[in-house]
């Protein structure tokens, strides 16, 4: 594996020196038409699908951000949290609350992001004194205890029967069915999302976050404090998650205390590892996996859904133990050791480097592989 | 009084089953490091079998051997083909390897069986017994008193025998066992065998009163799960402990404390951990575990 | 953007994949909607020679039992039919009727997700299981036009014809069960003293309003205690000690988990609490519930139902019984005897399906729900006497009217008074 080292993201000129025919993405013209186009094709994609192509990606992209929240607490922190999903089903029911009792819709959102967050700071203040599994209890409290309190509180969340918002229907005038102006909202706000998190992993307290997963004892003798950090992204994993409620009653327009039941929160964590942990694509993936899944079985075979999703699982993770964000990985790998291949340069190791970037989880990982 | 007796009892049965399904979870973890979300269900693939023994009249003691015995086989192969892969790595994707494999086997149990509730024969009478006024079904007593020898057998083992060591110095550290002389690879499928046979003993003390179904046991491994927690992952002694001692407070703050009531009673397991937890970190039975850095 | 290497290619390829899968969902001409469909116009899911409904419910997961027999007896009712020809529909055609299931696992996400899936495809939405999960997508029918009828939930707002347009619950509403036990009882004479125990849900809720309403102001029920549990829990033995304490002579029951019941019914009997019982249709099964549960220790056990239970000797020979068990089989892939009692109700539910598609002129959906509303004193195959099929009473469901009945240690008799 790639040395560890301390240097930032690669150059171009080490990533085109090296090789005469670099793939693609690698040259320099690539990075800068990258992402525009990216968001010249996801501003089109709306427009020219049919409805239901439009639902999955905009239940895509709820799970996704879903998984981003988890990801910032338990792939680049390293702390378990098997409550995410309570944080979804906490910022649905304000969103649903708020959009019933009449509320002006930029209240809500602004609602939806707090009150989680604020939620997620209370548990985390408590708990991220406590060790590893300990918050792993604490955060399986959430969702467990979460539904028979929506059951309870009926006056808030309308009990067992749920609360049903529809609000999200595109304006008079744009020209736009109702999916489309979902999706459009769907990908604005998770976008956003996305790309605040992603700055967020990558600076000063990605780095952060990756010392104290690593061992919290040198973040300590390194000054950084491992429960401020703890605390710290508990609760943007909490506020992240508030989001993707407000997302979810955008896209599903009703939630019910199933809604944030522990199997889900068990279906996130999946979602994550298999996606891949540590990772801004790998939520995506993720994101992906949790709702195309089920999809794919029922098209299968609608009386084996558990049998054909749990088999997928151990598929993918048996090839893939890095999540599918690894496949270019692995496929590249896979290339290099072919004999056909002339060596093409073992592309640069590229320097990895010590920002949350993908590699960061990789890392920690063979580390703990070289030490079991 | 009486019903405050009445529930301490019922509430030690239910602990009963958490404990076992507890046991085999620490089981796993002394043996290969890895926390097993599959435990419950590898002991209902177990039970389907025996039931479908018994349906064939084979008789209920005998069909509930050849189930531990074929559950032990289960866990020893898992381990082997599956679940090796995945030891040395991020513990996070072991977990989700386990719950893929719960997955996969739940949905195998609803092909082959249906998702229909079978009648399971139980191993004990229905009757009770009568005892200071309270009245105590032998099965409850029955299933408790399996449960504490199972933990007894197993505290035994790790801590009297060779098996026992040679399984906790694997968990501990392969490479030095393995220059030991220790037969690494065998001794981690003995480690997971031994757990699915002691669920499949879980699985047919449980199954009379719940009904056969896949899902049988997913309600139980949260709760495994917290006695583990609060009991400490090395002690099997605790975690029946813990075990029992959450089954009683839950029944009995649903009825005693009328905030909390039937609905939010769930809480209480989790309260319990909360608090231990701030005072003991290792959990009330653990060791502290000291890494050095 | 600052991206590291490897990220970007892993997005390269991520997006890439997303397009081809999407690409293969491009529209094209299809980016029209559901809602565009032009007056008269046929609708979706329906063709000169088939129709084909949609059914959304649980087929794996801990309502799996019930949920599969949702498809399996409407899936038999139609098959055995196709098989004969298929159905002859008002419009003078005869049709054959698919049916395309997936499944929701409980989760109305999944359930919401499934109905868009299908909608383009079928003609009507039918016998899904749940209230969470058909409230999740009850709107997004409404506001496509898209039937969404004859489903298994209890809960009053499907039947409320100016609420929901395009829905029709099947099964009686939870407060009518409950009512007409509470009447019964009220009526008896002598003094009660009534424990309950219900689903802390709409279902229990429901039941015990019902229940509630029909005994209000009759002074000689009196209910003792009251409790609640989840559909989660494992056992309900410390309610039942506590209910046992109260000395209630009736205990109320509404529950809806199989081995809950079960196990209540052993639990009171080694407490040596024997009250007559009351259990609600969806778990009465004297073959699952009653034998294993030793019922006959009880005094009276009562239910209400609107249909015949087929493993009742009483019914070995009834035709309708026989014919069902037989399509079930063979049509339904339902090889084992109806463990949940919504096999038969689903199979009932093909026939008022027949009923609607024999009246509707034409092959659209605005016809369809015409048809459907106006089925007055239909007595489905199974149903018990003095039960029908009836769909022109607002705010009801297709099936409102139901019998009590007392366990006879191997079936049920319908009875008109609590003994």
């Amino acid at each position: 594996m790639a040395t560890p080292s301390t240097s930032t993201s690669s150059t171009p000129s080490t990533s085109t020196a090296s090789s005469p025919a670099s793939p693609l993405w690698q040259r320099p013209w690539a990075r800068w038409a990258g992402p525009p186009l990216i968001v010249v094709v996801l501003a089109v994609l709306p427009l020219v699908m049919t409805e239901s192509a439009n639902d999955t990606l905009a239940r895509i992209g709820v799970f996704a951000v879903a998984v981003l929240g988890l990801n910032v607490v338990m792939g680049y922190t390293g702390q378990v949290s098997l409550g995410q999903i309570f944080f979804l089903g906490l910022g649905a029911y304000v969103t649903a609350y708020g959009v019933q009792s009449g509320w002006n819709i930029v209240l809500v959102f602004v609602l939806t992001c707090l009150i989680p967050a604020v939620v997620g700071l209370l548990v985390a203040l408590a708990a991220a004194r406590l060790g590893g599994l300990a918050i792993a209890m604490v955060t399986i409290a959430l969702p467990i205890v979460g539904v028979p309190l929506a059951k309870r509180l009926s006056d808030f969340t309308g009990g067992s029967q749920g609360l049903s918002a529809r609000f999200v229907e595109a304006p008079e005038g744009s020209g736009l069915y109702d999916d489309q102006w979902q999706l459009y909202v769907v990908l604005v706000i998770g976008g956003i999302v996305f790309l605040l998190t992603s700055l967020l992993v990558r600076g000063k307290y990605g780095r952060a976050f990756a010392i104290v997963k690593g061992n919290e004892n040198v973040a300590s003798s390194m000054g950084i404090s491992p429960y401020r950090y703890k605390v710290l992204a508990f609760t943007i994993a909490s506020l992240i998650g508030g989001v993707s409620g407000f997302l979810y009653m955008v896209v599903v327009q009703y939630t019910s205390p199933e809604t944030m039941s522990f199997g889900h929160s068990i279906e996130l964590l999946v979602a994550m590892v298999i996606g891949g942990a540590g990772s801004i694509v790998g939520s995506i993936l993720g994101g992906a996996f949790y709702v195309v899944v089920p999809d794919l079985t029922n098209a299968v075979d609608p009386s084996l859904t558990a049998l054909l999703q749990g088999a997928l699982l151990l598929a993918v993770l048996f090839v893939l133990p890095g999540g599918l964000v690894s496949l270019p990985r692995v496929l590249m790998r896979r290339l290099r050791r072919s004999p056909a291949g002339r060596g093409s340069a073992a592309p640069p190791t590229t320097p990895s480097s010590t920002t949350g970037s993908g590699t960061a989880a990789e890392e920690t990982e063979t580390e703990r592989q070289g030490h079991a | 009084m009486g019903k405050f007796v009445q529930l301490v009892v019922d509430g030690l049965s239910t602990g009963s089953v958490y404990g076992a399904i507890a046991l085999a979870i620490v089981l796993v973890h002394q043996a290969t490091g890895l926390i097993n979300f599959a435990q419950g269900g590898m002991a209902v693939l177990a039970t389907y079998v025996a039931w479908r023994l018994t349906v064939n009249d084979v008789p209920l003691i005998f069909a509930i051997l050849v189930s531990i015995l074929f559950s032990f086989v289960v866990g020893a192969v898992v381990e082997r083909w599956l679940m090796r892969r995945f030891e040395r790595g991020d513990p996070d994707t072991a977990v989700v390897v386990t719950i893929g494999l719960l997955t996969l086997i739940t949905g195998i149990c609803g092909w082959l069986w249906t998702y229909n509730n079978q009648q399971f024969p139980s191993l004990f009478p229905l009757d009770t017994v009568s005892f200071l006024g309270v009245s105590i079904s032998i099965r409850s007593i029955g299933t408790t008193l399996v449960i504490v020898v199972a933990m007894i057998a197993l505290q035994g083992l790790f801590v009297g025998t060779k098996l026992g060591l040679a399984l906790r110095a694997v968990a501990i550290n392969p490479e030095s066992a393995a220059s030991s002389g220790l037969p690494v690879g065998r001794l981690l499928m003995v480690g997971w065998g031994l757990a699915a046979g002691l669920g499949a003993v879980a699985g047919a003390l449980v199954a009379p009163q719940l009904t056969l179904t896949p899902g049988m046991l997913d309600s139980t491994l949260v709760y495994a799960l917290a006695a583990v927690i609060l009991g400490g992952l090395t002690s099997p002694i605790g975690v029946v402990v813990a075990a029992w001692i959450i089954g009683v407070l839950e029944n009995l703050a649903a009825v005693y404390v009328p905030f909390i009531g039937f609905d939010l009673k769930v809480a209480v397991p989790f309260i319990l951990i909360f608090v231990v937890l701030i005072v003991r970190p290792q959990g009330l039975f653990g060791r502290k575990v000291v890494v050095r850095v | 953007m600052n991206m590291h290497l490897r990220s970007r290619k892993a997005l390269g390829i991520a997006v890439a994949s997303a397009l081809a899968v999407t690409m293969s969902g491009c529209g094209g001409d299809d980016t029209g909607r559901s809602g565009d469909a032009a007056e008269g116009a046929p609708s979706p899911g329906i063709t000169d020679d088939s129709v084909t409904l949609g059914i959304t419910t649980p087929l794996s997961g801990a309502t799996a039992g019930p949920g599969t027999c949702t498809v399996a007896g409407v899936t038999a009712y139609f098959g055995a039919k196709n098989a004969e020809g298929g159905v002859e529909f008002g419009d003078g055609k005869t049709r054959t009727v698919e049916i395309e299931a997936l499944d929701d696992t409980y989760d109305p996400q999944q359930a919401a997700a499934n109905y868009d899936q299908l909608k383009g495809d079928v003609f009507a939405m039918t016998a899904g299981l749940g209230t969470p999960t058909n409230r999740a997508w009850r709107d997004a029918a409404i506001a496509d036009e898209v039937p969404q009828v004859l489903i298994m939930t209890g809960d009053p707002l499907f039947s409320d014809t100016e609420e929901s347009p395009w829905q029709l619950g099947f099964v009686p509403i939870y407060q009518n069960e409950g009512e007409a036990f509470g009447e019964v009882l009220a009526t008896s004479g002598g003094d009660h003293r009534v424990a309950i125990l219900s689903q802390n849900d709409d279902f229990g809720a429901g039941y015990v309003e019902g229940f509630k309403s029909a005994i209000e102001g009759a002074d000689n029920i009196e209910i003792v205690d009251e409790l609640t549990y989840e559909a989660t829990d494992t056992s309900v033995d410390a309610q039942i000690t506590e209910l046992a304490n109260s000395d209630a002579d009736v205990f109320f029951n509404a529950m809806s988990v199989t081995p809950l019941v079960i196990s209540s019914l052993q639990k009171a009997q080694q407490l040596g609490w024997t009250p007559s019982w009351f259990l609600p249709s969806n778990t009465s099964s004297p073959t699952a519930i009653l034998e294993p549960g030793g019922a006959a220790a009880f005094p009276g056990i009562y239910s209400v139902s609107f249909s015949k239970a087929p493993q009742s000797p009483a019914f070995a020979e009834d035709p309708d019984v026989v014919e069902y068990l037989a399509a079930l089989k063979q049509y339904g892939n339902y090889p084992d005897p109806p463990a949940f009692p919504h096999c038969q109700w689903s199979w009932m539910v093909g026939a008022t399906l027949e009923q609607a598609f024999q009246n509707m002129e034409e092959p659209t959906r605005d016809s369809f729900m015409e048809a459907l509303r106006s089925i007055e004193n239909f007595e489905a195959p199974l149903m018990l006497p003095d039960t029908s099929v009836n769909t022109t009473e607002g705010g009801q469901p297709a099936v409102s009217t139901v019998v009590v009945q007392k366990y006879n240690g191997r079936g049920y008799d319908t009875v008109t008074a609590f003994e």
